[in-house]
Order: structure tokens, then sequence, then C-alpha cells
């Protein structure tokens, strides 16, 4: 038995103050009572000698008593005595407040988590007031909004300020969490108490500590739900637009779900998705624009959870590459132009040449520019020193053309036993790569300083290689190494936030790949094969970019657990009961309150009222117990 | 002030009533006998010219019109039993729980509020050890405002002397009529013989005596020191309950004494304890008494 605030001999000097103050009293009250009445002329003095001559004495010891004891007993409920130890009574709980995406999930008017907040405003306001108190939001992370507290308004403020995230519970990294915070800081024993939705992220089910309290469960309805929306261009065709969608029911019903696509407000495709409970189904779907826009995909479903319903990304226009060429023998490079279709060339005389140009590339067919061009250039068997590739000694017959495959210009360019007649050979590449040779000399080379050029020491059109499926694929490579952003493979992904996942192309290096988000910094990713993965804890859209490759995730889905958790039966649940602090100590204020009020009232009923305003004077029951002890005494 | 006194709904009430004697008094009438006298009544009597002073009101207006001669009319005067309220405010009405003198106030204005609906004369008289200012009215219910107002002016204090305001007031009202007397009649000398003089005078009392609980049966115990609210002497005592049922026994033959002398000398007695509420102590005790109804 101890006291939260006083020690022993504080309590005891304290009710021996209050307790002298109320002898005094009562004594002052049992004295001679003085009163004004309306006249002496009926009043006649008692027959009988006064019981007591001296009148500050105790008359009435039962009402001494009882009013002595009602003190003792208010004293004691004011000073919170406690059964056990202090050190036992230090409790240190912690809060799991479920804040994942079900909690969004509406029941009724009230989402789930309005629910759960009242549920854990309940339970807050039945611990003891000694109890500290941690408030964790759980949902893809653990994040405590409250340190271990005892005042009761910051940890309710904490709880009703909470929302709902886009993210799904791991219950078990929430647990250790919890574990963690009680082993680091708590003091003495206390609860880790869960309330939400039971929706979680893990797949196997977290090994729970004794300590743990299942506050209450919140189940959500039937919700459907998108997974995954995945864009890209055609391979084919520039124009056209293909949409993958991945849909869940996370239901126990199967629903058939209609999918309508909207690009810029207007229905461009539509669809139906036949969904089994907890399945993934997928749909395809294909529109064709050349204009940039809003793309809204949308699963027309009323359910429980309304964010996984629908997905927008905004899709940028298609941009042709423009390409000037300056050659007197045009018709030799069509075939190499009319390679892709987003590629449109102007054949222009080489006199008419001019440096200033609107076009992204130029190219220079077998003549000297009077001043090299503004902008990217594609130099064909340059003449009379005009090689920004220095000095140039012509080709003798037959050398043997070879190609230096890490360079991208020259990926997957094979020509086995292809030899040159005539072109020219560079002596100094200086700053330049080199691309391709003709035993051991460099003929084709590229810079990038100080803008992107190529430069070809022969004519592809004018050689043996013409026959090779290697002309056109090195005019490609070489479009697409100048022009990245017409000819980079880009694709538009809307997932949930959380973990996201990427595939990549084999055997690239992760200097070569960069994760970076919406303000162009760089998240810091794993690499495992061709899988990149990173996290994404808040919604935004981020872009992995790998090699000639960029995929643009659009992390606006919430991550909707699929997983019920299903809790062990002995688990403890629901509020604690009044004395349900375990081995730590009983709050005793309630009962000890009610005693001494019930004391005070005794008194009052038999010593104050019926003495004082009932004109027949009625003995209390004590009396007759003090007269029948007397006269016992007296019999014996 | 006077909805402060007595609240409008118990008013309403109190206008189905009216107060009754049971004497004759020689040359006063009751409220339906005829007067030969001219005055302030509603039937008319004669014409006579006007002089200066006289009430336009009572000028008659289409004489006037035909004679160009200012005629005033006459009216029958009703001489009324006058009803005269003794109002006791001493100190010993202040005690008791509830208040015997607040409980007095309401108790009179009430009864002359009864007396002005039915246009008697009513005449209200403080007194302690002699009479203090007394205030008179009449006419109708719209004069009753200047009766609350002199009400709420009162206070309790000094000691009574039955004796001496019986004498005072025979000196100072030598016409008889009803005499409503609201007291304690605690007096320290003999109130029955001052009330008997009243009587034996012509006067129809009606006592209405007021007592609180703890002035019937105290509730105190144990050791007590007495002090009389009006003489300020003290008597220190043990009082138990032997002595309390012998107080009250005192007290109920005191009162049982005056009602006889009342009741003997034609007049009328009430017994009001002020635990009952006025309301219901009038359309209660009052009237069975029969001194209203």
């Amino acid at each position: 038995m101890f006291f939260l605030n006083l020690s022993l001999a504080e309590f005891s000097a304290l009710f021996a103050v209050l307790g002298g103050a109320v002898v005094a009293l009562y004594l002052l009250d049992r004295s001679r009572k003085r009163i004004k009445v309306a006249t002496l002329r009926f009043w006649t003095p008692s027959e009988k000698p006064p019981e007591a001559r001296h009148s500050r004495k105790i008359q009435q010891p039962w009402s001494l008593l009882l009013q002595m004891l009602g003190l003792l007993l208010l004293l004691a409920a004011l000073g919170q005595l406690r059964w056990g130890s202090p050190e036992r009574s230090l409790r240190d709980h912690v809060l799991l407040l479920d804040t994942s995406a079900w909690m969004n999930a509406r029941d009724g008017r009230r989402t789930i988590l309005d629910q759960t907040k009242t549920d854990a405003v309940t339970w807050v306001r039945s611990l003891p007031a000694s109890d500290r108190i941690m408030v964790v939001r759980t949902d893809a992370l653990s994040t405590p909004a409250t340190v271990f507290e005892t005042n009761r308004g910051l940890v309710e403020e904490a709880i009703k300020s909470s929302k709902a995230s886009a993210s799904a519970m791991q219950l078990t990294q929430a647990v250790d969490f919890a574990r963690q915070m009680q082993r680091l800081h708590g003091r003495g024993q206390g609860e880790i108490v869960y309330t939400g939705s039971g929706r979680i992220a893990d797949k196997e089910a977290a090994a729970l500590p004794k300590n743990f309290r299942l506050l209450t469960l919140r189940k959500a309805g039937e919700n459907v739900g998108l997974r995954k929306v995945a864009l890209r261009r055609g391979a084919s065709d520039g124009e056209l637009w293909e949409v993958f969608v991945t849909a869940h029911n996370y239901g126990t019903q199967p629903r058939k779900i209609p999918v309508a696509l909207a690009y810029g407000h207007a229905p461009v495709a539509s669809g139906l998705l036949d969904l089994a409970p907890g399945a993934d189904q997928n749909g395809r779907y294909e529109f064709r624009t050349k204009a940039g826009g809003e793309l809204e995909v949308r699963l027309i479903v009323n359910d429980a959870i309304e964010a996984d319903n629908h997905a927008i990304f905004e899709l940028p226009a298609q941009r042709l590459l423009e390409v000037d060429v300056y050659s007197d023998q045009p018709d030799l490079l069509r075939p190499f132009l009319a390679i892709h279709p987003w590629i449109k060339p102007k054949f222009m005389p080489t006199n008419s040449y001019t440096p200033d140009t609107k076009a992204s590339v130029v190219i220079l067919d077998h003549f000297n520019p009077s001043a090299p061009p503004k902008t990217q250039a594609i130099y064909i068997e340059p003449v009379g020193g005009g090689s920004p590739a220095g000095a140039a000694t012509p080709i003798t017959s037959g050398m043997k053309l070879s190609w230096r495959n890490e360079h991208p210009i020259a990926e997957g360019l094979r020509t086995g036993d292809v030899r040159l007649e005539r072109g020219e050979v560079f002596a100094s590449t200086g700053n330049f790569s080199v691309i391709a040779q003709a035993d051991g000399k460099s003929v084709i080379v590229a810079s990038t300083e100080p803008r992107k050029a190529v430069v070809l020491g022969f004519h592809p059109a004018k050689s043996q290689l013409r026959y090779e499926l290697a002309a056109p694929l090195l005019f490609a490579n070489i479009f697409k190494w100048l022009t990245p952003e017409v000819f980079g493979q880009k694709e538009w992904n809307g997932e949930s936030i959380g973990m996201v996942r990427a595939l990549v192309d084999n055997n690239l290096k992760p200097e070569n790949i960069k994760v970076l988000n919406d303000g162009g910094v760089a998240l810091p990713f794993t690499l495992e094969g061709n899988k990149v993965q990173f996290f994404a804890g808040n919604e935004g859209m981020f872009r992995v970019v790998a090699g000639g490759r960029e995929q643009v995730y659009s992390l606006t889905l919430p991550e909707v657990a699929e997983t019920t958790w299903e809790p062990p039966k002995e688990l403890r649940r629901g509020l604690p009961s009044l004395f349900a602090g375990g081995a730590s100590s009983h709050d005793l204020w309630q009962w000890l309150a009610l005693a001494g009020g019930l004391c005070l009232l005794l008194d009052w009923l038999w010593f104050g009222r019926i003495k004082l305003h009932s004109s027949v004077a009625t003995p209390s029951p004590l009396d007759a117990v003090s007269r029948w002890v007397s006269g016992w005494r007296k019999a014996a | 002030m006077a909805e402060a006194l007595i609240d409008r709904q118990f008013l309403e009430r109190l206008e189905r009533l009216t107060i009754h004697w049971q004497k004759s008094f020689q040359g006063l009438v009751g409220g339906h006998n005829a007067s030969r006298f001219s005055g302030s009544g509603q039937e008319f009597l004669d014409h006579r010219g006007f002089h200066q002073g006289d009430d336009l009101r009572a000028v008659n207006w289409r004489a006037y019109m035909r004679l160009e001669r200012l005629i005033l009319k006459l009216f029958q005067v009703e001489p009324r039993v006058p009803v005269r309220f003794l109002l006791d405010t001493s100190s010993s009405m202040a005690t008791g729980d509830p208040d015997k003198f607040e409980y007095a106030r309401k108790l009179a204005a009430a009864l002359c509020y009864v007396g002005l609906v039915r246009l008697e004369t009513i005449l209200i008289q403080p007194f302690r050890d002699g009479l203090l200012d007394p205030i008179s009215a009449g006419g109708g219910r719209h004069r009753f405002q200047p009766i609350a107002e002199f009400m709420q002016g009162l206070k309790a204090d000094g000691r009574t002397d039955f004796l001496q305001v019986s004498r005072k007031f025979l000196a100072e009202y030598p016409q008889r009529g009803l005499l409503i007397i609201i007291s304690d009649f605690l007096d320290d000398r003999d109130a029955e013989k001052p009330l008997q003089y009243l009587a034996d005078f012509g006067h129809e009392v009606f006592l209405i005596h007021l007592w609180s609980e703890q002035d019937r049966r105290p509730p105190w115990t144990g050791e007590l020191e007495v002090e009389d609210a009006e003489t300020g002497q003290t008597s220190k005592m043990n009082f138990d309950d032997e002595a309390r049922d012998a107080y009250t026994a005192s007290f109920d033959a005191y009162a049982g004494a005056v009602r006889q002398m009342a009741l003997r000398k034609g007049g009328k007695y009430v017994g009001v304890s002020t635990s009952i509420p006025v309301e219901e102590a009038i359309f209660g005790q009052l009237m069975l008494a029969r001194g209203i109804y």
C-alpha cells in the first residue's frame, strides 16, 4: 500500500491536522446551543439533570467515529491509495493505431479510422492516471506520434489528429517497434495495444508478445481496387498507346467490374473485369492519340475504399525527329531515313547549307561545310580536311570493317567479312570515341563535345555494308544515341505507395541506373539481377532511368493489404477490467471515496438530520447497540 | 412591488372571495343596503348647481347643452362597515423558519385585496407596543398598489404590548367594525384581556394566530441558552423530549384560551402555521372559519 503523492508520514500529519479540526468542530457543535425564540413563557427546563455537566465532552462517540472514519477514507481516496508497490505500478503502454489505407474504408457515414479513434480514446480514459502511453501510427512504417506520456490531453489529441495513409500495415514491424520502445524508453510493465482494421501486408502472422492486447478490429465491407496500371507507346505505331490494367478483388464475393478509360475527359476505351474473390485480373486496352493530355483509368464500382478505384496519368505529346540532309545524292540515304516513322527528313543540296537550322539533327553528305552546324550532326565521308575528327588518310583497298560493341552506337552490330574499298580513316581521334575500325584504324567515331556528332569515314550506301542488316541498324543506333528523348524507351506505371520493383535491362551496372523523385533528387535503391527496388513513402512521381530506358512511376494508388489477420484466441481483447493491472498495483480510490461518503451520509442520517429537524427524537441503531452493551455490562 | 408580495395568479384567485362578518353595526350598512346620504355611490340621488372645486366628472353635460348652466349630479353615499387590520410588527414576529412577519404581510395584503375588490373601506394599522402610522384605502382593486408598497416598508422590531395597543386603538377608532388581528399573540403579559376589551367595545374580532413550527415544538435538545427576541432576556436550560412535550402542551393551552375568548365574544379564530403556504391557508383554514368565502 502506498500513496502516489504522499508518504505515510505526510499522510499521517495531514490526517492528524484534519482530524483535530473535525474533533474541535464536533465539540463546538455539541456545546451549548444559543437560540433566539419568540417568547420565553412556554420554556421550562427538563427535570432530568443534564447528561454531561461539562459541555466540552464527547457525547456522541459514534458520530465522531463515523466522521473520523469518513475523513480518513476520503483522504486516502484523494491520495490515490493503491495496492502494490510503486515500482511495479509504473506501466508504459504503446498504442498501435492502424493508419493504413484500409482505415479509409467507410462503414456508413464514418470511416473505420473514426471508429477506431473513438475506441482508442475510450481505452485511454479507462487507464489509471499514472500509466504512460505512447501513440504509434502504424502503416508501412511505424511512426511515434507521442513519447511515453501521462498527459491524457496530448495523447487524445495525437489520436484524434491521426489520418489514414496510402500504405499497408506491417504488423510484425509495428510490434517489434513497440517492444523496442518499451525496452529502451519504458519503465516497468505495460501493454502493446492494437486497434485497427486487421488488414496487414505481412504474409505470415506476427509472433505476438504476451503483453499484446487487441482492443478492437473494425471490419470493412467489400472492396475492389486497381493494383497496377502500365502505359507504353505501341512499338510499330507512334500514335498508339497500350494500357495494361490490373485490378484485385479484396472481398469474398466474385465481382464483374466495368473499367473506363478517359483521355482529356473523353471516353477512349472500356471493358469488363471478371474478378474472383482474392484474385487479380488483367485487362489490356488501346487508344490512339498524338496530343498530350490526361488519361484517367477508373473502376466503376461503389465499394469501401474509393481512392483505389481510379488512377490519372499526364501523357506527353508525340514528338517527331526533324532531320536536315544536305546531300547531292539524296536517294542513297532515303532508305536509311525511312527506318522509323518518327523521323522526318528534309533533303537539300549541299550548296544551300547554312549553320543555323531548326532541325534536331543535320546530315552532311560528302562535303565540307563553311561552318559547323549549330546542332547535332552526322558527317558522312567528309572531304577536303573538313572532318571534325582531325586528319584523315584514304582507305586502301580491302580493309576489313570491325565494330567496337561497347559503345551504344555499335551495340548489337555484326557484319562478318565486310571490306571497305574507298573512304577515309582517321589518324588521331582526340576526344572522339571509336565506333568502328578498318584494319585497326578508326573509320567511324563519335563525340559529345561541343555537341554530339558522329563521323563516318565511308558512305554506307557506297560500300559492301549496304547489303548488310547492320546498315539500317547503324543509323537507328546513331539516331537513338543522338536523341534519346525521342527514341528512348519510356513507360508509365501507376502503382501503390511502398516498395516499388522495376525491371531493367540485363547487365546494367548500378552507376548507370538512377531513381529520381519529383524534384530530381536521387533515391537509394537496390539492384538484384535486373530488378531495381526502392521505397516510396509518399505519393508522387518517381523515375527509374536505366540505360536508354526510362520508367515513370506514378504512385497514387493506395497500397491495400490483402491479408486478413486472424488474431489468436488466447489474445487479450477489449478494454482492460478495473483491476487488470496484471502484477502491478490496483487503484482503490473509487471504493475509498464511496465508503467515505457512506460514512458521512450515515452520520448525517443518524445524528444530523433526525436530531435537528425531526420533532420526535429517533434513536440511531448505534445508540441502541451502545445501550445494549451498557445493559449487558451492568447485568454482568 | 405588489407582484413581489403576491403573484398575479394568486390575486386572480382572490377576486372570487368576500370578507364576511356576523355583527350588525349601528349607522353602517353592508355592501348591498342603500343610503340616503349623497356621496361617491353608484345610484343617482339629485341635482344641484356646480360650485368651484366640484368634481367635473359629475357635471350633467346634457343639461349644460340644453340650459347652458353647469348642473352637478349627486349620488347616494354608501357608508361601509370599516374593515381594519391590526398587524403585529414586533420582534417576535421575525423569529421562526419561515419568517412569521413575512407570512403576516402576505396574508394581510391578500385579505386587503379581497376587501378592495369588494369595495370595502380598508385600514391597516401596524402595532408593537403602540400604534404605528396606518394606511387606509378603498374603492377598488387599483388602490392595492399603495397598500403593497406600505407593507413592503414595514419592519419587525420592538416589544409587544397588547394592553397599550387596545387602549389607543379604542381611542383612535370609536366607530365599530370588523377588526382582523394578525399576530403571534405572544406578550409577556396576558394578551387575552386586551383582546377582550376590543370585543367588548363592539368590534367583531377575527383573530389570525400565526406560529412557526419552531414556536410550537422547538426542535433543539440538550444544553440550550434561550434568548427572548423581544426582551433580550436569556435562560439556560437542559431541554429534552419531556420538556418539549410540556412546552407544546403549554403553547396549545394558550392558543386554546385565545380561541375560546374570541368565540365567546362572537368573533372568529384561526390558527395558522407558517409551514402552510399563504394561498392554502386562505382557501383552507380561513374559509373553514367562515372569515372569508
